[in-house]
């Protein structure tokens, strides 16, 4: 590689330098010593002779001195000439560029503020989620009791603190209206493990945090933004909570989303609390706080024996296993693969983009043979001459990655808004990581785009190549450039075929049988606390109240209520047991719990089967299974008549079958149905969702309802309207975001390949103009010289194609987990896609085939 | 001292001192007192000229440099002609005789 050296050469080391001059002058000291001048004369005469010294040294550094600045500065001057010079070209490498670096760039802003930064607390590292699991039943209990937590604080040696929390919505009337808020009640502890303190105000005091304390609340900066308009003097006012005032005594930092971004209020738990202090009664999320240098193994481990420990001293609600888990991992898990998904395919098009550059250049650099040649015969070195072209390259990535920052800027918004479903979000902003990030991109391009051009255009010495010019050149083949054709085409092929599998798995969403007819349902919530879930008489009442006033709300057929929305992701899933018995052999009876009104089937249109519909009744309690729980757990034979009872939670049972319905996709509409359990049960409860039937377009009886509900429930909000439809694609927004991203990312692709295939043909064409004028003199038809141009472009196609299927083929798999009702090789797709690249490819060629045919002989041939 | 001396034709010190060089391994000393011999001192290179361009020279590669004992005894650095160097002494040399035999031929012609 001699052109590396020639760009960092050896230097020369001063002392050898002075040696040499030193020689020199002693030599010349012993010549006119000989002349017979004295010795200290002919030293003087040799000084004087040699002259200036230190110029001389000064001369000879500067033939080893990079000069760097200078000769950097020199090839900018020549490359900012250069993009004044053909500002199409370098325009269209630009923007490329942009494209290519800027959706880069945002895309890596979301994996560099979800995935690889830390969670915006101090030490966030130190940050897990504890949870419990039962591991007799099948249902899975995240949330651990107070009491627990207690044993777990006092035990422990791998934690500094554990805290638990749980959240309710509740109303807050100071205001004209009801406001629904979100208050998350937090145990001691809480500022110690998130290790942060309000912005503003102070932390609960102990007396605050003592049963039968003062009052008090800390408000999110949200809420004193939204509520309180960011009021200075916000401290010591008060909000009403259910009836109760209650000081405001600080507001927290923005970056504090716990539990999660809709939380407004934080409330202490007192720590005397009597009521639900049972080992069984389990309510709290638990975050703990590592020791420095603790792993999430060794608390696993630690917490374990605890548990163990414990599960001895209380077999009868303490054997379960505890899982411990870093928060940021449990927070961001789930976006990983759509974001790596989204990246990989984002630098997929940066390296078309890179591909499309390099034919581009290497093109370019064809039509510069005589100015390189020209600088060579002047003296410049390769070396110099591959800087000078990096330089340009380096110049082009540069301007492009800039642009493409804007372009990142403005996306991220858009990214923003259409990613608004995934955690963390908020944090994605451009900040000097990402300006590094797509600094590093051009620099990578620079390389990546000009290195082979830069060798390749240098290579032709002088030799001929002043003299010769392109005249009676014949041949245009350049395999290189078809070469990246091929490879720009069969990269376009992955992608599309990615997009195309999240198409039309997307499709088949929209396609699939829901078992239940979402159309015209409005779902909206009203606020209320786990406190009233004391007095079940109290709330029975209410619910039948706000159900009986919807029903008779002109407009509206029917209303039910139901915890949970179906079809959105939520499962209850509980083991069940069959009080009439059952084999051992048998699998368990894990099942989906669905609590309900009895009007849920009539509302959402899921038809009864066989037998009838739970009864609202005081008496013993019935239920409703669907087909699935029939079908995988009784094999045909009558379920109706059996009774089920929860092993885990008392409330629920002994109630008897009474119906079976048939299968929805409750659990989400991508999933089959599993054995689902309706439990009638006309009690609303925090997070429970009212149905409505209207007979117009769901939201405009919204503000209707809202109005009938202040009449009857003037201390409740009602919050949350929107059509049930809204819910499924709120749940199917990461799904929509990554098909999206992708489809257009592979449209951006694909469009590149296109312009690819239609620069290279078109200088081929360019450059064969003369051959093609003399053909048609001596007689060929115009259909064979389109016939054999375009024959060309599709022929480098349709390899790609062939790679390009290939690589989708192999690299589908990564698409596995996130297709529904689509193979990753699905053929028909993959067809679909060939057909579509084949096609477009065939205009993209055609253009400059026909170009080709319109040559008029006698012009070229005077042209010689 | 010369009488009369005559500065060096801008690009052709290269070319002499290859030229000198040519004829064996040889210290920058010994390459100025050629030159002086050679042209009957007619031509004096400066020192602040020649040790530049010989570096010039060895970094192109044409040059190639060691150390060694001059016939006094003292440590001296020796060039010699490198391949590539031969090669542009020829190039070089055959460019030059084209252009003195043009310009002879103009100042006899256009007499």
């Amino acid at each position: 590689m001699s052109w590396w050296k020639s760009i960092f050469p050896k230097r020369a080391s001063d002392a050898q330098m002075n040696s040499e001059l030193r020689f020199h002058i002693h030599e010349l000291t012993d010549e006119y010593t000989a002349a017979g001048m004295s010795p200290q004369e002919a030293r003087r005469r040799a000084a004087l002779e040699f002259g200036g010294q230190e110029k001389c040294k000064e001369e000879v550094r500067d033939v080893y001195r990079i000069r760097f600045l200078d000769a950097t500065l020199a090839n900018l001057k020549s490359a900012f000439r250069f993009i004044r010079k053909s500002p199409t070209f370098c325009i269209t490498v630009i923007l490329t560029l942009a494209l290519a670096i800027g959706a880069n760039s945002a895309v890596f802003s979301a994996i560099d503020a979800i995935l690889l930064k830390p969670l915006p607390f101090p030490d966030a590292d130190q940050l897990v989620l504890v949870e419990q699991h039962n591991s007799k039943s099948a249902a899975v209990l995240t949330r651990v009791a107070p009491t627990r937590l207690d044993d777990w604080n006092r035990l422990n040696s791998t934690f500094q603190a554990l805290t638990g929390f749980y959240s309710e919505d509740v109303s807050e009337s100071t205001g004209a209206l009801p406001e629904k808020v979100t208050r998350a009640w937090v145990s001691s502890r809480f500022f110690q493990v998130w290790g942060l303190v309000p912005s503003s105000g102070r932390e609960f005091t102990p007396e605050e945090e003592t049963l039968n304390g003062p009052n008090a609340v800390l408000i999110s900066d949200r809420f004193w933004r939204r509520r309180f308009n960011a009021d200075p003097g916000i401290l010591g006012k008060n909000l009403r909570l259910d009836g109760r005032l209650y000081p405001i005594v600080g507001v927290m930092p923005p970056s504090f989303l716990f539990p999660d971004r809709e939380a407004d209020l934080w409330s202490p738990i007192p720590s005397g609390l009597t009521i639900g202090r049972a080992r069984e009664n389990n309510w709290f999320v638990v975050i703990g706080r590592l020791k420095p240098g603790a792993t999430v193994a060794q608390a696993r481990a630690d917490l374990g024996t605890i548990q163990v420990q414990l599960g001895r001293q209380f077999p009868e609600t303490d054997n379960l296993s505890v899982t411990v888990d870093a928060l940021k991992e449990n927070t961001v898990g789930g976006s990983r693969r759509s974001l790596w998904l989204l990246f990989g395919s984002v630098s997929l098009l940066l390296l078309i983009a890179c591909t499309n550059i390099i034919a581009l250049l290497l093109s370019r650099s064809a039509q510069r043979q005589r100015e390189i040649a020209v600088r060579f015969s002047l003296g410049a070195s390769r070396g110099a001459l591959i800087a000078q072209l990096l330089t340009e390259t380096f110049l082009l990535a540069l301007l492009g990655s800039g642009l493409g920052l804007f372009l990142a800027a403005a996306a991220s918004g858009i990214f923003r808004s259409l990613a608004a479903q995934l955690p963390r979000v908020e944090e994605i902003h451009l900040d000097a990581r990402i300006v590094l990030y797509s600094l590093a991109c051009s620099l990578v391009v620079t390389f990546l785009c000009g290195l082979v051009p830069a060798i390749r255009g240098t290579r032709s010495r002088l030799s001929g190549s002043l003299a010769q010019t392109s005249r009676s050149q014949v041949s245009g083949r350049n395999p290189l450039q078809w070469l990246l054709v091929g490879i720009q085409v069969a990269l376009a092929v992955t992608l599309l075929a990615g997009a195309g599998l999240l198409l039309r798995s997307f499709q088949e969403l929209g396609r699939v049988t829901r078992g239940f007819d979402s159309s015209h349902i409005l779902a909206f919530q009203l606020s209320m606390n786990w406190g009233e879930t004391g007095d079940m008489k109290k709330l029975r009442q209410f619910t039948d109240r706000v159900l009986e006033t919807l029903r008779a709300t002109p407009g509206v057929d029917s209303a039910a209520i139901s915890v949970g929305v179906p079809g959105v992701p939520f499962q209850y899933q509980t083991e069940l047991k069959l009080l009439e018995g059952r084999a051992e052999s048998e699998p368990k009876l894990v099942t989906d719990n669905r609590f309900v009104s009895a009007s849920y089937f009539a509302t959402l249109r899921i038809p009864l089967l066989a037998g009838q519909i739970c009864r609202e009744t005081d008496g013993p309690p019935t239920v409703v299974v669907n087909r699935t729980f029939a079908d995988s757990y009784f094999h045909g034979e009558s379920v109706i008549g059996h009774h089920l009872q929860s092993v885990s939670l008392g409330y629920a049972g002994p109630a008897e079958i009474v119906g079976i319905a048939g299968d929805a996709r409750e659990t989400g509409l991508d999933r089959a149905p599993v054995p689902t359990a309706y439990w009638c049960a006309p009690i609303a409860q925090p997070g429970t969702y009212f149905l409505v039937r209207t007979r117009n377009a769901p939201m405009t009886m919204a503000e209707t309802i809202r109005r009938q509900l202040r009449d009857i429930e003037p201390q409740r909000s009602a919050y949350d309207f929107a059509p049930l439809e809204q819910h499924f694609s709120d749940g199917l927004a990461e799904n929509r975001l990554r098909t999206f991203l992708l489809s257009f990312f592979a449209a951006t692709a694909l469009s590149l390949a296109c312009v690819g295939l239609y620069g290279t043909l078109s200088y081929n064409v360019n450059v064969r103009r003369r051959e093609v004028g003399l053909r048609l003199a001596l007689g060929a038809l115009r259909g064979q010289i389109i016939k054999q141009f375009l024959w060309q472009g599709l022929a480098v196609c349709l390899l790609g194609c062939v790679v390009g299927f290939v690589l989708a083929a192999a690299s589908t798999r990564v698409l596995a987990g996130l297709l529904y009702g689509v193979s990753p090789t699905d053929l028909p797709t993959l067809c679909a896609v060939i057909f579509l690249v084949l096609a477009v490819s065939a205009v993209a060629s055609l253009l400059p085939s026909i170009r080709a045919s319109r040559v008029e002989p006698m012009q070229v041939l005077r042209d010689e | 001292m010369p009488t009369e001396k005559s500065d060096l034709l801008q690009g052709t010190l290269d070319m002499l001192i290859l030229k000198i060089v040519a004829l064996g391994p040889v210290h920058g000393y010994g390459i100025s007192l050629r030159i002086r011999q050679i042209s009957k001192e007619v031509l004096q290179v400066q020192q602040g000229s020649l040790y530049p361009a010989l570096h010039r020279l060895e970094k192109r590669g044409w040059l190639e440099a060691e150390w060694g004992e001059s016939d006094k005894g003292r440590q001296a650095k020796f060039y010699k002609l490198s391949a590539k160097g031969r090669k542009q002494l020829e190039s070089e040399e055959s460019n030059w005789n084209r252009l003195a035999g043009a310009v002879a031929h103009i100042m006899q012609t256009a007499e």
